[in-house]
C-alpha cells in the first residue's frame, strides 16, 4: 500500500465520520424543523453557547487520553464562579476575582493531580470525591443562594464583540489553537500520547509519569478557572448549582469526538465537533421547545450513536 | 581472535529469591561480531541481557569497556556505551507517528521556546529510517503498522541513539519469514558498521545462519561459548539441555487409556493457529510443548471456547461442542489457566468459596446459597485433594502457591469436570509442592479423567506425560510417545525449521 494514502486513510476514514455524520444529521434535521434554526443570529448564538464547554472538553479530552476522567469538572466550575463572583463583590477588581478563579482551578486541578499520580487512587474515584468536597464548599460558602449584585462591565466579557465577531468565539478559538499547539508542538504533548499508549516507552525514555499526570491534570483546573469567568459573565451572576453536570457535556462532546477512553487515542479537532454537536442538539431542542431535562437524554443517545457509527467503521 | 572486545562481562552473578539467575557468567562482545545466546525456558538469557543494559543490578562482576573497567548501575550507565536494547515488548506509542516515537524524550527543539520542530524530527527519522534501509511515510502512525514494520521503528530507535551494542530478545518470533530475511539484511548491515550485536534466540537455524559466536546458558551458568563452524544443531541441543540426548524417565505405571475424551480436528484460529489435530483419551495425561509464543494457550483457549475457531471441529466425549465456554463446562470440560491469581481464583474470598464457585447451579438448584452445604461440599474437596488449610473459610490469599492451585482443581472437580486442561500448572510452585501437582494429575487420571498439560519445561512433559505434541509457530510439528518422548527430541522438534 503506498504510504501517503494510508496516512490519508488515518486522516479520513477511521476518525471523520461518526462526529462529522452526527452533525450533518442534526443541521439539517433542525434546519428542517424550525426555521429560526439556520439563521446568522442564531450559528452565532450556538458557537457562544459552545464556548464554556469547549473549555472544559479540550482539557478533559488531554486527561481521557492519559487514560483518566475528571468527574469534577463542574463542581470547581460552580465554585470558581463563585469564588469569583465574591472576590468581585468584596474587593471590587475583576482582575483580582479573575486570579482567584484560576487560583481555585489551579488548586483543584493540582489536588486531583496529585491524589492520582502520586497516591495512586483511580481517576474515577480521585475526581468524584472532588466533585463532592467542590460542590460541598459550594454550597457553604453560598449558604445555597445566589451571588448577586455583579457590576454589569462583567456581562460585557460574554456579550461583547471584537469586530463582529462574539468575544467568547474568540476566547474559544484562542483556546482552541492553544490546546492544539500544547497537544501536537510540545513534548507534554507527546508524552500525553505516551502516558495513554504506552507508560513503559515513557519510563524507557526516562521521562517522570508523575509529573506529567500531575500537569494534565493542573491544565484542566486552569481552563476550569477560565470558563468560571464566562459563566459568572453570562450569568450575571454566580449560583451553587450552576455548574452542575457539566462534566457530563464534557465528557460526552470528547467521545462523540472520536477520542478513545484507550491506549492514548485522541483527536481534538473531534472534541471541537463533538461540542459544536452537542451544542446543536441543545439549541434545536430548545427552538423545538422541549424541556432541559429531555435534552439530557437527547446527549447520552447522541454519545451512544457517535460510538455506534465509530464502531461500524473501526477496523476489526 | 586477539582484539580487545569492544565490551566484556566477567563473573557475573545475580540472585532473586529462591533461585541463583545467574552464576558465574562471562560474556564478551565484539564490534562488527552476531553473538547468539541461546538456551532453555528460565536459562537466564534475558537477566544476563538486563545486566547488560542496566535493568538489573549484578549482584557480582564486572564490565569492561574496551579493555578498561567500568559500571553499570542503571539503564542511562549503559546508554552512555551506546548499549540499546529491544525488548519483545515493544516500547512503541500506537497513537503517535512513526518519527515521534523513534525521538520519544529526545525531542528537537524548535525555533520557539517549548515547542518542537516536528520537520526536523521528521527529517531526523528519515535518514535513520534510511540507513535500514526502510522506506515509508514517517508521518504513519505506529498502530497502524504490522509487528515487523514495529520491529524496525524499535531498531530505528535504537539507532538514533547512536547504539553500538544492540541487544535484541526473540527478534523474529513474531515475524513471518520474509520478514526475518529482511531483518538479516539489517542485521548484517549494522555488523559491517562495526556494531555489536546480541541476540537470543530459541530458532536452532538461525543461530547457525546469523551468529558468529554461540553462547549457550543452562540453569545460569555458561555452559559454553562457541563458533557454528565447531558445533551442530543436535551438540548444541544436548548442551541445552544438559543430559546425553538418549536419556529416559520412568513414568508411572498407569491403566490402558479408555474412551476419547477430546478430538480436534483441522483446527485453525484467528489467533494463528493453523491445523491443530490432536487426542486425548480418558486415563491420559497429554503434553502440549512447544516455546514461550509457539501457540500453546491459543490452542487451549480454542478448545475451551474462550477464542473464536475458523475452521476444524472440536469433540469432547465425541459429541461436537458448540464453541462456547458455558458448553464447554456443561460438558465436563476445565481450563486451569496459567495465571490462577488473576483468571482462576478469587484470591480474597474463602477456599470454600472458590471450590463451589464453578459448581452453584448443581449445588444450590434453587438459587439460593447455603453456607452449610457450600463448607460440606468444599471439606470433601480438601480432604479428596489434601489442601492444607485451617479452615475452610480461610481467604484463598493466604495458601501456598501448590495450595491455591489444588483450590482451583477443586473447583472444577466439584463442577463434574471429566476432561482437564492445565496450562503452566507448576509455575511459581517450589519443587516439593510441584510434585504434589503430578501426584494430583495422577490421581485425576486414575479416576478416569484426561488430563491436557501445557508446560514450558520439557523435563515435566517428559516425566509426567504419556504422550506429548510439540508446538512451533502455531501449528503442531510432531507427537512424541513412550522412547521418543525426550527433552531432546522436544526441543528439536520445538526449534527447528
Amino acid at each position: 500500500m503506498n504510504a501517503r494514502s494510508l496516512a490519508l486513510q488515518t486522516m479520513s476514514i477511521a476518525r471523520v465520520p461518526g462526529v462529522a455524520i452526527v452533525l450533518v444529521v442534526l443541521c439539517a434535521t433542525f434546519g428542517l424543523t424550525s426555521p429560526g434554526f439556520a439563521t446568522p443570529a442564531n450559528i452565532a448564538n450556538i458557537l457562544t453557547q459552545s464556548t464554556i464547554l469547549l473549555l472544559l472538553a479540550l482539557p478533559m479530552t488531554v486527561i481521557i487520553m492519559t487514560e483518566g476522567l475528571d468527574l469534577s469538572m463542574g463542581a470547581v466550575l460552580t465554585f470558581a464562579s463563585i469564588v469569583f463572583a465574591v472576590t468581585v463583590l468584596t474587593t471590587g477588581s475583576p482582575v483580582l476575582a479573575f486570579l482567584a478563579a484560576l487560583t481555585v482551578g489551579f488548586c483543584f486541578g493540582l489536588w486531583n493531580g496529585v491524589l492520582i499520580a502520586v497516591l495512586d487512587i483511580p481517576p474515577f474515584i480521585t475526581t468524584l470525591g472532588t466533585l463532592g468536597i467542590a460542590q460541598g464548599l459550594s454550597l457553604l460558602v453560598t449558604d445555597g443562594q445566589s451571588v448577586v449584585g455583579i457590576p454589569h462591565s462583567i456581562q460585557s466579557i460574554y456579550s461583547g464583540t471584537v469586530a463582529g465577531i462574539p468575544l467568547p468565539v474568540i476566547i474559544a478559538a484562542l483556546a482552541y489553537c492553544g490546546t492544539h499547539t500544547l497537544l501536537y508542538h510540545t513534548r507534554f504533548g507527546t508524552y500525553v500520547f505516551a502516558l495513554g499508549g504506552n507508560r513503559e516507552a515513557l519510563k524507557v525514555a526516562g521521562i517522570s509519569v508523575r509529573g506529567l499526570l500531575i500537569r494534565t491534570y493542573v491544565f484542566g483546573g486552569l481552563m476550569v478557572g477560565f470558563a468560571a469567568l464566562l459563566m459568572t459573565a453570562r450569568l450575571n451572576s454566580a449560583h451553587p448549582t450552576a455548574g452542575i453536570g457539566m462534566e457530563f457535556d464534557a465528557i460526552a462532546a470528547v467521545a462523540v469526538g472520536g477520542t478513545s477512553f484507550e491506549r492514548g487515542n485522541g483527536w481534538l479537532l473531534g472534541t471541537l465537533l463533538g461540542v459544536i454537536a452537542v451544542g446543536v442538539l441543545r439549541n434545536g431542542l430548545n427552538l423545538l421547545a422541549v424541556q432541559s431535562s429531555a435534552q439530557v437524554a437527547c446527549i447520552g443517545a447522541l454519545v451512544i450513536i457517535a460510538l455506534f457509527i465509530d464502531g461500524l467503521r473501526a477496523e476489526p | 581472535m586477539t582484539a580487545v572486545p569492544l565490551f566484556e562481562l566477567r563473573g557475573i552473578s545475580k540472585g532473586f529469591p529462591g533461585i541463583k539467575a545467574l552464576d558465574d557468567v562471562s560474556f564478551e562482545l565484539r564490534a562488527g561480531e552476531v553473538h547468539m545466546l541461546v538456551g532453555e525456558n528460565g536459562a537466564g538469557k534475558s537477566t544476563l541481557m538486563k545486566v547488560l543494559c542496566g535493568a538489573y543490578r549484578a549482584d557480582r562482576g564486572s564490565f569492561f569497556h574496551n579493555g578498561k573497567p567500568v559500571t553499570i548501575n542503571d539503564p542511562a550507565a549503559a546508554r552512555k556505551f551506546g548499549i540499546a536494547v529491544i525488548f519483545q515488548d515493544f516500547t512503541l506509542v500506537p497513537y503517535l507517528d512513526i518519527a515521534q516515537n523513534i525521538f520519544l524524550g529526545r525531542e528537537l527543539s524548535g525555533r520557539l521556546p517549548g515547542l518542537i520542530d516536528r520537520r526536523r524530527i521528521h527529517a531526523e527519522a528519515k535518514r535513520v529510517l534510511e540507513m535500514i534501509g526502510f522506506d515509508i511515510d514517517t508521518r504513519i502512525l505506529v498502530h497502524r503498522l504490522g509487528v515487523a514494520q514495529q520491529q524496525m521503528v524499535e531498531i530505528a530507535k535504537a539507532l538514533s541513539q547512536d547504539a553500538r551494542i544492540l541487544i535484541m530478545d526473540e527478534p523474529t518470533a513474531a515475524l513471518s519469514d520474509r520478514e526475518t530475511e529482511r531483518l538479516f539484511a539489517i542485521v548484517t548491515r549494522l555488523k559491517k558498521n562495526g556494531v555489536a550485536i546480541t541476540y537470543i534466540s530459541h530458532r536452532l537455524s538461525e543461530v547457525f545462519a546469523m551468529g558468529d559466536r554461540i553462547t549457550v546458558l543452562r540453569d545460569g551458568r555458561k555452559i559454553a561459548s562457541v563458533l557454528p563452524a565447531e558445533t551442530t544443531p543436535d551438540r548444541l541441543v544436548t548442551l541445552m539441555v544438559g543430559r546425553p540426548v538418549d536419556s529416559t524417565y520412568t513414568r508411572p505405571s498407569r491403566p490402558a487409556p479408555g474412551d476419547m475424551a477430546l478430538e480436534v480436528k483441522n483446527l485453525s484460529g484467528p489467533s494463528g493457529l493453523a491445523d491443530i489435530n490432536l487426542n486425548v483419551r480418558a486415563g491420559e495425561i497429554v503434553g502440549l510443548s512447544g516455546l514461550v509464543g509457539s501457540g500453546r494457550t491459543e490452542v487451549a483457549r480454542a478448545i475451551f471456547g474462550a477464542d473464536p475457531i475458523s475452521a476444524g471441529e472440536i469433540r469432547l466425549f465425541g459429541q461436537l461442542i458448540d464453541g462456547s465456554t458455558e458448553d464447554s463446562v456443561r460438558r465436563g470440560m476445565a481450563l486451569i489457566p496459567e495465571n490462577r491469581k488473576t483468571q482462576g481464583l478469587a484470591l480474597a474470598r474463602s477456599v470454600a468459596d472458590n471450590i463451589v464457585l464453578a459448581g452453584l447451579g448443581r449445588l444450590f438448584p434453587s438459587g439460593i446459597y447455603i453456607p452449610a452445604r457450600a463448607i460440606k461440599a468444599a471439606r470433601a474437596i480438601i480432604e479428596k485433594l489434601r489442601i492444607t488449610t485451617p479452615t475452610p473459610r480461610r481467604p484463598v490469599a493466604t495458601l501456598s502457591g501448590g495450595n491455591q492451585q489444588k483450590v482451583v482443581v477443586g473447583k472444577w472437580l466439584n463442577a463434574d469436570a471429566r476432561f482437564f486442561i492445565f496450562d503452566e500448572p507448576t509455575r511459581g510452585i517450589d519443587v516439593g509442592a510441584k510434585a504434589e501437582i503430578f501426584r494430583l494429575l495422577d490421581g485425576l487420571v486414575h479416576n478416569g479423567a484426561a488430563v491436557l498439560m501445557i508446560s514450558s519445561e520439557q523435563i515435566e512433559i517428559v516425566r509426567i506425560c504419556d504422550r506429548a505434541y510439540v508446538m512451533r509457530d502455531k501449528r503442531i510439528v510432531g507427537e512424541l510417545s513412550r522412547d521418543d518422548l525426550t527433552e531432546a527430541n522436544i526441543v528439536r522438534l520445538g526449534t527447528q525449521q
